[in-house]
Order: C-alpha cells, then structure tokens, then sequence
C-alpha cells in the first residue's frame, strides 16, 4: 500500500467503520518499518486493504477493510493470507487480531482461516461499548490454506482406524507423491523383525517406518510439507489413537497445522482420485467391513448421511455368513465366489427395511434368517446347497443396497454415484448397482481396489479440501471410535 | 465357583430379547460385568440394544465386531465389547480392556469365553442357546456375589413383568 491509494481507502474506511482511521493514522503506519501493508486491486479499483505490524511476539492486524461493493467475494481472506505470507516470509509464527463480538461474518472469515477464539477483552470498543474477541493463529495454518487454495500444497497424511498402518503425501489434493500401507512394506528388511498382527501395538511399531517410507518414496522431508493429516474416527480406538497421537506429535515439533479427516470422507475421495471427471453433487455407499453408510456429498467437503446399519455392517455380515458355513474368518470373499455358482433366487430371505422409507440397513436379522435355515436343514436331515446359500445371501444384501441407492440418487436428484470401502471389491454388487443406476442416467464411479481398502492417499485428498475451508483439528482434539460424518 | 442358577429365561422372538435387555438396565451399577455366550444370530447384540435402551442411550447400538469396542452414554457408561477377532489374550491390553472394566460404566463383553483367564472375578455370564423351534434360552452364571445378586434382581424383574415386545 502506498500513500497514492490513500483517497480510495479512506472512502472504505468511512464507509466500513464507526470510528474510521484518519488520513494521519494511515500516513504514520505507511512510515514504519515493521509494518506491511497490502492492497487488493481489480481494473484499478481498490477493492480492500489490510496491514500488520511485525512484533517479537507475534504479528498483530492492525487494520483489514473491504469495499461494500466487493464483499462476500473472498478479497478479505485473500488479503488475510498473503499478509500471512509476508510475516511468514520475514520468519514471523503467530499472528493475533481482534473483532467485535457482533461482527458475525469477521469472526466467521478468521475462524475460516485457522484463527482461535482465545479470550474477550470486555467493552473494548468506546463507540458502542462492545466487546472484543481476541484470536489468534498460527501462521503456518493461514499459509497452508493459501497453498491448498492454489493446489500447490502438499500433506502427508496419516491412517491407522483400523488394521492397516498407511502414510501418504500429495500435492493439491490429487498427486499421489507416495502412498505406503505397512502390509506393502517389507518390515523384515527394513527393522530386521516381525510385525505382530493387530491394533495398537502394530501401528506404534510400524507408523515410524511407514512415514519415513512415504516421505522417502516422495522425495521430500517434514519441511516441505504444508499440513499434516490424519483420521480420527471412526474406527478402533486403540488403533485411532497411535495415528492421532504420532500426528499430533508430528505437527507440534515440526509447527505443521494438523488437519483431521473422517476415515468414510477418506472412501469418498478415493473415488476422487480414481476419477477426477467425478463432479459434486453426488452419493456414495461407504461398505466395509465395519461401515455401511450412504451419505449425500451437494459440495466437496460436505456430507449429509442419510442412512447407516443399525447393527452388522454390510462385509460384517458377509463374514459372519462365512463363518456360520464353516468358510472361515473372515469369508467374505469365499461367499462371492460361491455365489457366482448358486441361484439367488434357491432362498427367498428376507429383504431387511426395503421399505421402511428411510436410508437405513439392518443385516442382523437376515443373519439370524440363514442361521435358522441352516438349523432347519441340518434338522430335517437335507442336505444344504451352499452356493444357491450362498448367492441367495448376496442377493438380499444387494437388493436392498441397491433399492436404497437408486431412491436416493432419485430423490437428490444427483448424476453420480461413489461406490467405496472394502466391500465395493464385490462384483455383484457392483454390476447390480451399475444396471440400476446407468438405467436411471446416474454414473456409478468405483476406485481400483487398492484405493477401496484402507490407505491414507484417500485421507491426504480428503485433507487437501479441509485444509481449503481452513478446517483444522486442535492439539486438544482425541481419535473419536464413532464419529458421525458431517 | 460359578453358580448356574437352576431358572432359565426364555425368549421368542427378537423384540422379547430386547425387552429382557431392558429389564437389566436398571439394575445395573458402576463396574458391572455381564459375558454374553452363544453362537452367531442367538441374540448377543440384540440384548445389548435392549441394555442400552434401558439405560437411556440415544444412538443406535450397532455391532461392535468391527470396532472390538464400542461405548455408548446412558445412565451409565455402556462399553460394549466384542472379543471375536481378538487372536491372542496379550491384545486385552492393546484395547486397554482392563482398565475399561474398572472405568466406573457396564461392560457387556461377547465373546468374553474365549480368554476366561482375563474375566473379573466377580461378573455375570448369559449362556445363549438356540432352540429346536428357534426360541433363545438364557442360562445365567454367576461368576461371584454381585453377578448372582444381579441375576436374581433380573429373574425376578422378567417374572414380575410379561416379557412383551
């Protein structure tokens, strides 16, 4: 900013503020060095300006105004951020602001930048006797929004919900620079040891290693990174845990934001990176072994899920079937394969909540259902026809997924369909959701099975659009084993 | 020794187990333990939705294989565990089990029979068995004093109220 753009300024200043600046106010901050002031400029309109002053403690907002004709277009974040990349740039960590506690829309636009609420200075303001919200951030969480808003940020994400330990870097939201899952990785050469099988124990031995693979594959190290990302739920405590902690550790000693993504956001978008033609607004099927959700996506990075199991997830039950037939644990799969020979139509079980008008499954009961005919069977000395079972079972999961499906593609009116999580590896599902959508011009978008099971590629992209919308996860937060999608 | 109470409790269909579940939930106090037994489908999750139901938990209780554990907030804490895919005892101690079982909520433990060295003392264990015409019967053990206390007060509450769904 210099004094040539005083004349327009002041008109913004007047027009913004009940005690406005003076033109001596604005002349004295121009003169000083430890002040950086910026101009926002269209077709040589001034649209806004903003200035900070460079203290030893932290950087302070001294001043940030937009023209009434150009607000709600993003220049007072844009001003925001590269403030924020200047401080950066002269080795500034922390920068502060205060905002009227009324001034809805300013403590929106800063809560949207990484900024805290950190205390109230009461009836700071003389004119109105108003309060003053004090906020602060730390630079590195406005430079990182800055570098995802222009897709030139890179993050290394982290995923431990379940029995996969996995690390990821990307760069804006869509290249993989590496994507390691620790099952992948050859841990007898790189540790000279066993990795012993579940939960907690696993990721703390292997979460060291994964990253260090992830960054190595990438080329890059911790101060090339711009964010790091982690699941926090849902998923099995005990494994959430080490993730979240290592994540928190990670962006403590190294000053990265930290940004926490729900593990069936991570599914959402790995149909993303599978699929960039993939456009909003759209549903997607979330089933795993331990999720089945159908979540409405209008906007990236907003969810509304419309319906979930009330009790066995979809591969749940699956492997519960599996195990009453004698196929082992978890079977899954082996009750695909069987099905591929039996007729769907041998058994008619029951097709749980295919009308109950809601978004929601139930498989319990249509375990119990195969459990009863196989007792009934086995009792009256017949013997049972495992693949017609088999296909029969499948078919009752897949009517009722589908069903579902196609009434909410129908009812919000979406052109595509995300089909993620482990499950999505079952063709028939597959195929029958593919018919029923394509029938009604929806386009069903399924990721190669890699990006399907548990991998933290899917959370860096889920990431990158969090770190956009300035959604960061506090030092304080705590993995969350049911953590609603929203 | 574990006491096997001579009355069984009988249940028909799925919402009579639920309504079982939530005759429990009233008599249940900080630290209470109750092992549920029985093959897949016999009704283990089913009578926890009743439990926790009774204790005023909002959510739904969905099936807690996956996760290993999941709690919910009532009147008391409701940890729900599911020890099915836990492979050896040493993995109790990765989901910090035994500081769940003394956190001051109720534990319903699945599958708890498979590592009997890692129960409390002191618990109550239902025994599920599926009849020839599909009916669930419900053998309690008391594993100790406050598991056989618990199932009386539960006997005597199914026998003072029908078990209607």
């Amino acid at each position: 900013m210099e004094l040539a753009h005083m004349a327009a300024a002041l008109e913004i200043e007047n027009a913004s503020f009940t005690t406005p600046w003076t033109p001596g106010m604005f002349a004295d901050e121009l003169a000083q060095d430890d002040r950086v002031w910026l101009v926002a400029i269209e077709a040589e309109e001034l649209l806004g300006y903003g200035g900070i002053m460079l203290a030893p403690d932290a950087v302070h907002v001294m001043n940030i105004a937009v023209a009434a004709s150009a607000r709600g277009e993003g220049v007072a974040r844009a001003l925001m951020l590269a403030l924020a990349r200047e401080a950066a740039a002269r080795g500034a960590r922390r920068m502060t602001l205060e905002v009227r506690a009324t001034n809805a829309a300013a403590l929106a636009l800063y809560s949207g930048l990484g900024f805290d609420s950190l205390g109230v200075r009461p009836g700071y303001y003389d004119d109105t006797g108003e309060d003053a919200v004090i906020m602060w951030a730390d630079i590195a969480r406005l430079t990182a929004i800055a570098a995802a808003r222009e897709g030139s940020d890179i993050i290394l994400a982290i995923e431990t919900s379940c029995d996969e330990t996995a690390a990821s870097v990307m760069r804006g939201g869509s290249e993989t620079l590496s994507s390691v899952v620790a099952t992948q990785v050859d841990f007898h050469a790189r540790f000279g040891g066993v990795v012993p099988e579940i939960a907690s124990r696993k990721h703390t031995e292997a979460i060291v290693g994964v990253v260090d693979e992830a960054l190595e594959q990438a080329g890059l190290g911790f101060g090339d990174l711009d964010a790091v990302a982690v699941t926090y739920g849902p998923g099995l405590i005990g494994a959430l845990v080490v993730g979240v902690a290592y994540a928190k550790g990670l962006s403590l000693a190294t000053g990265l934001p930290l940004v926490g993504v729900n593990h069936l956001e991570g599914h959402i978008f790995a149909n993303r990176l599978a699929d960039p033609e993939l456009t909003t607004p759209l549903i997607a099927l979330v089933v795993s072994g331990g999720h089945t959700s159908l979540i409405h996506v209008p906007d990236w990075g907003e969810y509304h899920t419309l319906g979930s199991t009330l009790d066995d997830a979809a591969g749940e039950a699956f492997d519960k079937v599996a195990k009453l037939l004698g196929l082992g644990y978890p079977g899954g799969p082996a009750i695909s394969r069987l099905a591929e020979q039996g007729d769907p139509a041998a058994i008619p079980f029951p097709r749980a909540m295919l009308h109950s008008g809601d978004y929601d499954f139930s498989l319990s009961g249509l375990k119990t259902a195969v459990l009863t005919y196989v007792r009934h069977e086995q009792a009256a000395g017949r013997e049972i026809h495992i693949p017609n079972l088999a296909a029969s079972f499948q078919a009752a999961v897949i009517d009722v997924q589908v069903a579902k499906a196609v009434r909410a593609a129908e009812e919000y009116g979406v052109r595509d369909f995300c089909l993620g999580g482990g499950v999505a590896a079952n063709t028939a599902l597959r195929e029958a959701l593919r018919v029923a959508l394509a029938a009604r011009g929806v386009r069903l978008s399924v990721p190669p099975f890699a990006l399907c099971t548990d991998n933290a590629a899917m959370i860096a992209s889920a990431a990158h659009f969090r770190l956009r919308k300035g959604a960061f996860l506090g030092l304080e937060a705590e993995a969350t084993a049911s953590l609603p999608l929203r | 020794m574990p006491v096997t109470l001579p009355d069984a409790i009988t249940s028909r269909t799925e919402a009579e187990t639920i309504a079982l579940g939530t005759m429990l939930a009233p008599l249940l106090e900080p630290d209470d333990v109750v092992a549920l037994s029985g093959d897949l489908g016999a009704g283990k999750t089913c009578l926890t939705k009743g439990v926790a139901a009774g204790l005023g938990v909002a959510e739904h209780v969905t099936s807690p294989t996956f996760n290993i554990m999941l709690e919910h907030h009532g009147r008391l804490e409701l940890y729900h565990f599911d020890l099915y895919r836990l492979e050896r005892a040493d993995q109790l101690e990765d989901i910090d089990f035994f500081a769940t079982l003394e956190a001051g909520g109720a534990c319903i433990i699945e599958w708890g029979e498979r590592f009997p060295a890692a129960m409390p003392e002191d618990y109550l264990a239902v025994e599920i068995s599926i009849a020839e015409d599909d009916t669930r019967h419900f053998t309690l053990v008391a594993y100790g004093p406050r598991g056989e206390r618990l199932a009386n007060a539960w006997l005597s509450a199914v026998e003072a109220g029908t078990v209607e769904p």
